[in-house]
């Protein structure tokens, strides 16, 4: 009998080691410390990144970009401003609650009321564009009311997370930002201000989209953020082994983490394009054929596989091909020396031009690149450095800062021409270094705004993309690809297109 | 030192913490950047959204308005939201301040028992080989970017040998609870050896290299005070009374030669903040400096504020501990 009691214990015993060392646990090494785990309180990617792992939204987006449903089961437009979104059943929050109408209608009250989160308003209200109002029609059905017609409401809902009103009003919105109860695939364990952030599967997840295989449980027990904002040293982690998976993989690392056998480099196409603004307001950028002629002499593929590791995808245009609205049939820019030196004579500089190239110190290898061919090819270019926010404040007034080009990049998560089309290539709009103004242009921007049809909207972008295409108000470069480093233990974890780390599929050896 | 004394010392406080607080304020307010544009990059917004934000942190009254606020509540400790963090920024420094104290008191203490020792030997055997040794360490020490040092640091004992850990406090599975915040000493607390001894292996490196440029420092002030102590005519006497050489050279040497180094080493610790800086970055570790650093990348003036007024108390405070040690070391000394 008492054999039989110490061998069951013995048993016992040993099953609760065997379960701890067994336990999988992943380690991120992350290029920065989120600000807040308030998914309502923020406009950072590094913070969404990481409370995506812990808050489900409505929808969600596939690998390829496509809007599935998530925490919805569908969703369906009422009229040119309603929608309505029939909730999944039997998702439960951390804290063991179900998931209801109401926490989704206070959820997005939160967002776009003023002063809703004690008092401040959100700082995520304008992702939501004109959206006013959410009513509960039922436990398991909301509508949402629009000021005006918002084609891309769908395309935006993917970045916001569901909260529970329990937990909220019962915490309030200050300890919001240090403790989490959402319905995602883990639950908070720990957030160590600036070192790390521990998480811990939640056993009673739902399994997330259907349509984002594969559905179930997450496949790690743990997750531990660790916070390494140096790339040498985040890159000397993986190698060290101390983390299984790093974002912001510096590219002269990537030969490094190839060759060794223990670890691999990850990558896919970024949101974010890189581009040149010429000032479109003043010689010798105000002539479309010295700005054609410019594009004429930048030679992408060298540059992309010399300095960014063949980790770029060349540009026609400001659009990633993954973009909804994106025209495949702008004209190329391949290189032509030749017809730039001619373009040049046309417009009165047989001799050439002399330019300056206005950059933040991050991108100077690359912009040394392009002004060494720009030289080439006739427009003299010197680089000068800046401090990135000084240059923006810079160029914000392109027609008055007497300054000739300058060293842009856009990124836009949506993949809409909302959200980086129309902020640089529109007149005056928030992002337009340019100066460029074309009325057309601006005309199917505008009625694209609110065009509800989605292959009339689609078309509109084309069209627009194909005007641009012939005032090249911009040197177009590349979209570079977001570059992880993994090491081989890593398991079933692709990079997302969004650049969040969502870790509900990946398993460790 | 009468009480008398140390209230005119603390009164002397105040128009020193007043001229930072006017000087850091009318910097921020001078720099170029909106941090409600910083917040916003390049993601859909509008004027509505700028203004909330505007109001939100303050910024949409006057810069004498927003001086003056700011000088009031700072007096009760309040320094206001973090523009980014939304969250009280005396919170936000109380968070990371005991692991920068930590850093920086092993760091100091590594210094210490590097360089005095050394600095003694090299000044007692003069030109010797161990002499000349010590000199080429620390100008080596003094020269050698701290950024650069750790990373080779981390490359030979992380990456080739495996013994240290690349990044942060302390291993997880090690963790113990936080009475203190410094996780030495709460190991300790604890009563977790092997905590302890995971904390001592995360804090090194960091340690190390923070601490190198200052041992090399205090080494050459050490050495240069001692060769001219061992010249003085008291050390003769002391010698010619038949004084055993240990004796002399500790008690009547190295005391009096121990004033600069004294003044070096407290007013360095104050530099030690701020090179914490860069040796934060590089190991991962959570201090107030890298978080000061992204904080004036993404101009939160909140937070700039009140970490630039802490590390000027923390000046002032270190000063006033030269002061005070000087009158231990030498009682000639009156504050």
């Amino acid at each position: 009998m008492t054999h039989a009691v110490s061998r069951v214990l013995l048993a016992a015993a040993i099953g609760l080691v065997g379960s701890a060392a067994g336990a999988a646990e992943l380690r991120v090494g992350y290029s920065a410390d989120i600000t807040t785990l308030d998914p309502a309180n923020h406009r950072s990617r590094v913070t969404e990144g990481l409370i995506l792992n812990l808050y489900d939204a409505l929808l969600a987006r596939t690998d390829d970009m496509k809007i599935v449903p998530e925490l919805a089961e569908s969703w369906k437009q009422i009229d040119a401003t309603t929608y309505e979104f029939v909730l999944r059943k039997g998702v439960k929050f951390h804290s063991g609650s179900e998931m209801t109408a109401d926490d989704v209608k206070f959820t997005f009250d939160r967002l776009v009321k003023d002063g809703a989160m004690g008092g401040q308003t959100s700082p995520r209200k304008s992702l939501l564009g004109p959206l006013k109002d959410t009513s509960v029609v039922n436990p398991t059905t909301v509508r949402f009311h629009l000021a005006e017609p918002w084609p891309i409401l769908a395309a935006y809902l993917p970045f916001q997370q569901v909260v529970s009103k329990a937990f909220v009003e019962k915490v309030g919105t200050p300890a919001m930002a240090t403790q989490a109860d959402g319905t995602g695939p883990f639950k908070l364990v720990d957030w160590r201000r600036g070192d790390s952030i521990i998480l811990e599967r939640f056993d009673g997840y739902y399994g997330g989209s259907p349509d984002l295989a594969p559905v179930g449980k997450a496949g790690v027990d743990r997750v531990v953020f660790k916070i390494i904002p140096e790339s040498a040293s985040r890159v000397a982690a993986l190698l060290a082994g101390e983390v299984d998976l790093i974002d912001e993989l510096p590219v002269h690392s990537i030969k490094q983490i190839e060759a060794n056998p223990r670890t691999k480099v990850l990558a896919t196409n970024g949101t974010r394009s890189f581009f040149i603004p010429m000032n479109n307001t003043r010689p010798p950028f105000n002539d479309a054929r010295v700005r054609l002629a410019a594009n004429l002499a930048v030679d992408r593929k060298l540059i992309i596989d010399r300095v960014l590791s063949g980790l770029a995808t060349p540009l026609n245009g400001l659009l990633s091909p993954e973009s909804y609205g994106f025209n495949a049939n702008l004209p190329s820019l391949a290189l032509d020396v030749d017809r730039a030196k001619k373009l040049l004579a046309e417009a009165g500089h047989p001799n050439g031009v002399e330019a300056t190239l206005d950059v933040a110190n991050a991108f100077k290898d690359v912009a040394e690149a392009v002004a060494s061919q720009l030289t080439r090819a006739g427009i003299r270019t010197k680089v000068q450095l800046w401090e990135q926010t000084t240059l923006s404040q810079t160029w914000a007034k392109p027609e008055t800062n007497g300054r000739d080009m300058v060293f842009q990049s856009w990124g836009d998560g949506a993949l809409d021409p909302v959200g980086i089309f129309v902020p640089v290539l529109k007149g005056k709009d928030r992002g337009n270094y340019s100066g460029y103004a074309n009325k057309d242009v601006d005309a199917l921007l505008t009625s694209a705004d609110t065009e509800v049809d989605v292959a009339k909207r689609s078309k509109m972008y084309q069209d627009a993309q194909a005007i641009v295409a012939k005032d090249t108000p911009l040197i177009f470069l590349w979209l570079p690809q977001d570059v992880y480093g993994a090491s081989a233990r890593l398991k079933n974890w692709r990079p997302s297109p969004r650049g969040v780390v969502k870790l509900h599929d990946a398993r460790v050896d | 030192m009468t009480p008398l004394r140390l209230i005119e010392r603390l009164l002397q406080l105040v128009p020193v913490l007043l001229g930072i607080s006017v000087i850091v304020f009318a910097m921020m307010a001078l720099t170029p950047g909106d941090p409600v544009q910083i917040m916003l990059g390049d993601s859909l917004s509008n004027e509505a959204q700028k203004e909330s934000l505007r109001r939100d942190m303050g910024l949409d009254l006057p810069v004498a308005e927003r001086f003056v606020r700011f000088l009031g509540n700072a007096v009760t400790g309040n320094f206001g939201l973090s523009f980014f963090h939304r969250r009280p920024v005396g919170e936000i420094i109380l968070e990371r301040l005991p692991a920068t104290i930590e850093l920086t008191l092993v760091s100091l203490l590594i210094a210490i028992l590097v360089a005095i020792p050394l600095g003694v030997i090299a000044a007692v055997r003069r030109d010797s080989l161990l002499d000349r040794l010590a000199t080429v360490g620390s100008m080596l020490g003094v020269s050698m970017p701290g950024f650069w040092f750790g990373i080779l640091l981390i490359l030979l004992f992380a990456v080739q040998l495996h013994w240290l850990p690349v990044s942060g406090r302390i291993g997880f599975g090690q963790e113990v609870p936080a009475v203190t915040r410094f996780v030495l000493v709460d190991a300790l607390i604890a009563g977790r050896l092997d905590s302890f001894l995971d904390a001592l292996r995360h804090i090194l490196m960091p340690a190390v290299t923070l601490g190198l440029g200052m041992a090399a420092l205090l080494m050459r002030v050490t050495r240069t005070a001692m060769v001219e102590a061992l010249a003085q005519d008291y050390v003769v006497f002391a010698e010619a009374k038949g004084l055993s050489r240990a004796r002399v050279i500790g008690r009547h040497a190295l005391k009096n030669a121990l004033i600069p180094t004294v003044t070096v080493a407290a007013i360095e610790t104050g530099s030690l903040l701020g090179g914490n800086m860069i040796v934060e970055t590089v190991f991962g570790w959570p201090g107030l400096g890298r978080l000061v650093v992204e904080a004036i990348f993404t101009r939160n003036y909140p937070l700039v504020q009140a970490a630039v007024l802490l590390y000027a108390v923390t000046y002032v405070f270190l000063n006033f501990l030269a002061d005070l040690l000087y009158t231990v070391l030498n009682p000639k000394v009156r504050l």
